[in-house]
């Protein structure tokens, strides 16, 4: 364990013996965490692990039972984020905490408003404090359009502006990347690294060990609550700090022997699909696609560029303009959905809190979700309690899904068991043709590791699989072919032998179309 | 149409009244019904369009919060019974204070169901109408049966007195006690010209006979415009409705906001309420409300949850309901007139190349004229269904470029975000 202090920076952060417990779970026991000012120091570990019960500790939306917390050697402690804020932190969350109809400005100055003396606010002082941000951070837009406008990355912005605004220095970022594609990911340490060079630090929380390594000045690795190393990316590489995460060894990714079967499990051709708006572009136009036995393969491409609407097409919840979609030689166009799956027909959902899970309900009752006529579940027309409550356990078992018991709500578990959840169930009633849309998003490495051994085992036994990902690693990696949809097209086919996340990005943003067939 | 789209919104909304007036102007011609667009039933559309008024900006404040508020109905039944109190005790004036304070009050505690506890915002708001509905009858038995003119179903006359107001000059209001001339009046009266006198009679309608509460209702729609959208208040209002989270993640106090939200909400359902049984008429009776709290509701979806849509949504339902309360004959009319803006919209959809709507409007409109020429007599009850007739329509029509707040009716615990 090495000292910072004698390198003579000063230290922006330090928490000692840091201690979290919450009913029934030990989030955190015991952290150490030292961060030196104009650093950008990288906080790693598995999903679960407690780097976000951390943050949030950090940033006084709970306070920690046990330890202490020093700011810019100061020490503190932080009833709401509001104490934390004056002190100089600022947060920018997993999932954005912004309000879609309200305009950028509006959402930057909340809580901090401009106002003159009869209360009314002063939007003039307001863009002109925004507007000096954005010089500095490098963002263009105007701070009066709706946020409901704006992409994803510059969603992101618009939350570091939030933070800036506030006269942040120390800036927690919690899985920034988790959403953005990788030119957009480049970005974001620019302007992270422009900020720091302006004197701020920041705090990244993270699973993605590529830019950890690639970006970060500093690293800790929590494991089970603790911090367990730190350590820097010139002392260790991609797979010790893999382990350091899991703690164990990891299992080989690479080494896969394609044996693609001759028979077709999905083919769709042709396929139009109308958009939301009548008389407007159609949302697919003239897709093809086939998905033999044993192959998997994969739909690169930004979201909303017709992936989600091509998903819904094939599962039937969408009524398609033209061509025909038909399941191991069975044209099913025409037929309803619970037929589709009856014929073999399996979907990992793009939003599991969406459209995966039942927040609310106990986890049996979420894996008995669509299999409502298996009858190895049911007695007769009655559901059969104690068969579903063991086939959720055996789900639990064999995906590894971290959970006291099958009985709690599915929003008690963090997003990578939620997500192993949904794909054990999906998987477990062998299909023959399996659509996934992220399988592994927002799972940690053990996790993905995991899935993506079911998914490899179930495609050597013949499953077909149409992988759909943001995670191009995962598609290179796992995919037979790979699609690139732009625009509600397809507009490129790439072997992943040959194909690069840099060269995928370039299809991704329709500079570059390619051979489509 | 590239015409129309090029105007500011103020510009198209003068426009669109303009070319409403004009329909109006040439049914008014067409079937000497002079009364559609007399000053009379311009001012009477504005009593009646009061309490859904109110009750619609009720329906703004919660739902812009992020709390559905289906109690607003409850609210304004209160509202009622405390006017007519407080009017039958120390008069009109403390009758509508009282009720504001009473439904603030029922506001806070639709919050403290909704906030403090979680429960549902449906259950508890139809648990509010169902409690004031029971209430009221409940303290009408207690402190109006046996007074004089009092029972068990309503309250003894209130003392009165508002004033009506006329502007002078315009439509012959007093200066001192010279009685100025009644110059829109005059005009009004040229029936046979076009256009002219359905803009006098517009004009005069709101600048005559007019209850000072009115006015006070109506200006409160550009104040809760103006809080809403240039306050530090208001922009954490509507920031709780959009989205809880960002704003407790910036130190917002959303529970805090959320109860001032609903103390305002139900003190103006309430006004609502107090204005029927006060102003409207001078007693409280039970059942007064008659279902308009839920009609002000609509008008909050009707109008996108801002304020001047639910002016122009009041005034939507208002204006039938006046026809209706001035004279039934001129009911059928405004089958010619719904006739006419049907054709217009039908040319409008036709223009966008949706051929089953411009098709059902066209049908819409044949049946509309149909009617009104093959119908001798409208039957009673479609004359009283009228004004919900129009308002269903409208709200179906509107319903899919509606954009409600984001987080409205969702259950919210502070601390939590999943």
């Amino acid at each position: 364990m090495t000292e910072y202090s004698h390198l003579g920076k000063q230290l922006a952060v330090e928490l000692h013996g840091i201690t979290k417990r919450f009913p029934g779970v030990i989030a955190n026991h015991d952290v150490e965490l030292l961060v030196r000012a104009g650093t950008i120091h990288a906080i790693v570990g598995e999903n679960g692990a407690g780097k976000s019960t951390l943050m949030k500790t950090l940033y006084g939306m709970h306070q920690p039972d046990e330890g202490t917390i020093t700011v810019n050697g100061n020490p503190a402690q932080f009833k709401t984020p509001t104490d934390a804020i004056a002190a100089g932190i600022g947060m920018v969350h997993q999932h954005f905490m912004l309000a879609d109809n309200l305009t950028i400005t509006e959402n930057i100055i909340l809580g901090d408003e401009p106002v003159d003396s009869r209360g009314r606010i002063n939007f003039k002082e307001a863009r002109a404090r925004i507007e000096s941000l954005m010089t500095s951070l490098g963002a263009t837009f105007n701070p009066d359009t709706n946020v409901s406008e704006l992409g994803v990355g510059q969603r992101q912005r618009v939350e570091i502006l939030k933070v800036l605004y506030r006269g942040a220095k120390i800036l927690i970022l919690d899985e920034p990347t988790a959403v953005l594609v990788p030119q957009e990911v480049d970005e974001l340490f620019t302007t992270l690294k422009r900020l720091v060079a302006e004197g701020a630090t920041v705090i990244f929380i993270s699973h993605k060990l590529d830019e950890v390594l690639t970006y970060c000045d500093e690293i800790t690795v929590i494991r089970q609550g603790t911090t367990v190393a730190r350590t820097t990316p010139s002392q260790v590489d991609r797979r010790s700090l893999a382990e350091l995460m899991v703690g164990s060894d990891l299992p080989d990714p690479s080494g896969r022997e394609t044996k693609v079967g001759d028979d077709v499990r999905l083919q769709v051709t042709g396929l139009n699909l109308a958009g939301d708006i009548a008389g407007a572009k159609l949302a697919l136009e003239d897709i093809n696609v086939a998905v033999h036995s044993g192959e998997i393969v994969g739909i690169a491409g930004v979201e909303g560029n017709g992936q989600f609407e091509l998903c819904e097409s094939i599962l039937g919840l969408r009524t398609i303009l033209s061509g025909s979609i038909s399941v191991c030689g069975h044209e099913l166009s025409h037929t309803e959905t619970r037929d589709r799956i009856n014929m073999g027909l399996s979907y990992i959902p793009f939003d599991r809190h969406r459209e995966g899970l039942l927040l609310d309900a106990p986890l049996w009752e979420n894996t008995f979700l669509g299999r409502e006529e298996n009858s190895s579940l049911t007695n007769g027309p009655f559901i059969s309690r104690s068969k579903i409550e063991a086939d959720c356990r055996s789900i639990i078992n064999r995906f590894g899904v971290l959970t006291p018991s099958e009985q709690v709500p599915a929003f008690a578990l963090s997003g990578g068991n939620q997500q192993k959840l949904v794909v054990g169930r999906e998987m477990v009633s062998d299909p023959k043709i399996l659509l996934a849309a992220h399988p592994t998003r927002g799972v940690d490495v053990g996790a993905q590791a995991a899935i993506w051994d079911e998914l490899r085992h179930a495609r050597d036994k013949g499953l077909g699989v149409l992988l759909i990902s943001a995670d191009l690693e995962e598609l290179i990696g796992l995919s037979d072919r790979i699609l690139v949809m732009f625009d509600g097209r397809v507009t490129a086919q790439l072997d992943p032998a040959t194909a690069t996340p840099e060269m995928l990005g370039t299809y991704m943003t329709g500079e570059v179309q390619g051979d489509a067939r | 149409m590239k015409f129309f789209k090029s105007l500011t919104t103020g510009q198209r909304t003068i426009a669109l009244s303009l070319g409403f007036m004009l329909v109006l102007s040439i049914v008014r011609l067409f079937t000497n019904a002079d009364d559609i667009t007399s000053s009379g039933t311009i001012s009477s559309t504005l009593r009646v369009a009061t309490p859904i008024l109110l009750a619609g900006l009720a329906g703004v404040w919660a739902e812009r919060v992020g709390i559905v508020n289906i109690g607003i109905e409850g609210m304004m039944i209160i509202g009622t019974w405390f006017g007519g109190y407080g009017a039958w005790k120390w008069g009109s004036w403390a009758g509508i204070a009282l009720a504001i304070v009473a439904g603030s009050l029922i506001g806070l505690l639709h919050a403290l169901a909704t906030v403090r506890f979680n429960v549902n915002h449906v259950v508890s708001g139809i648990a509010i109408n169902i409690l004031a509905a029971g209430t009221t009858e409940y303290l009408s038995i207690i402190f109006f049966k046996g007074q004089k003119g009092g029972g068990e179903s309503q309250s003894p006359a209130g003392k009165g007195g508002y004033g009506e107001f006329d502007m002078p000059f315009l439509s012959g209001g007093r200066i001192g006690s010279w009685r100025s001339p009644d110059i829109l009046g005059w005009i009004e009266q040229k029936h046979d010209l076009p256009l002219i006198p359905d803009l006098a009679g517009l004009l005069r309608g709101l600048v005559s006979d007019i209850y000072i509460p009115t006015i006070v209702a109506i200006s409160l729609v550009p104040l809760t415009a103006f809080i809403l959208w240039r306050t530090r208040f208001g922009l954490r209002v509507r920031s709780s409705g959009e989205s809880p989270q960002a704003g407790e993640s910036l130190g917002v106090p959303i529970n805090r906001l959320r109860y001032q939200a609903m103390a305002i909400s139900g003190g103006l359902a309430a006004f609502g309420g107090a204005y029927l049984s006060c102003v409207f008429t001078s007693t409280y009776r039970q059942g007064q409300t008659g279902g308009q709290g839920y009609i002000g509701l609509a008008t909050t979806i009707f109008g996108n949850w801002t304020p001047f849509g639910v002016f122009r949504g009041s005034i939507l339902f208002g204006f039938p309901s006046a026809l209706k309360f001035r004279d039934e004959k001129n009911v059928p009319a405004l089958l010619l007139v719904i006739a006419v803006i049907l054709i217009a919209l039908g040319i409008v959809s036709a223009m966008k190349n949706k051929q089953m709507l411009t098709m059902g409007l066209f049908i819409g409109a044949a049946v509309s004229a149909a009617t009104y020429f093959l119908v001798d007599e409208v039957p009673q009850e479609f004359v009283a269904a009228t004004p919900y007739i129009v308002t269903i329509l409208v709200l179906a029509g509107a319903q899919q470029q509606l954009r409600p707040p984001a987080h409205a009716g969702i259950a919210y615990r502070a601390g939590e975000n999943h």
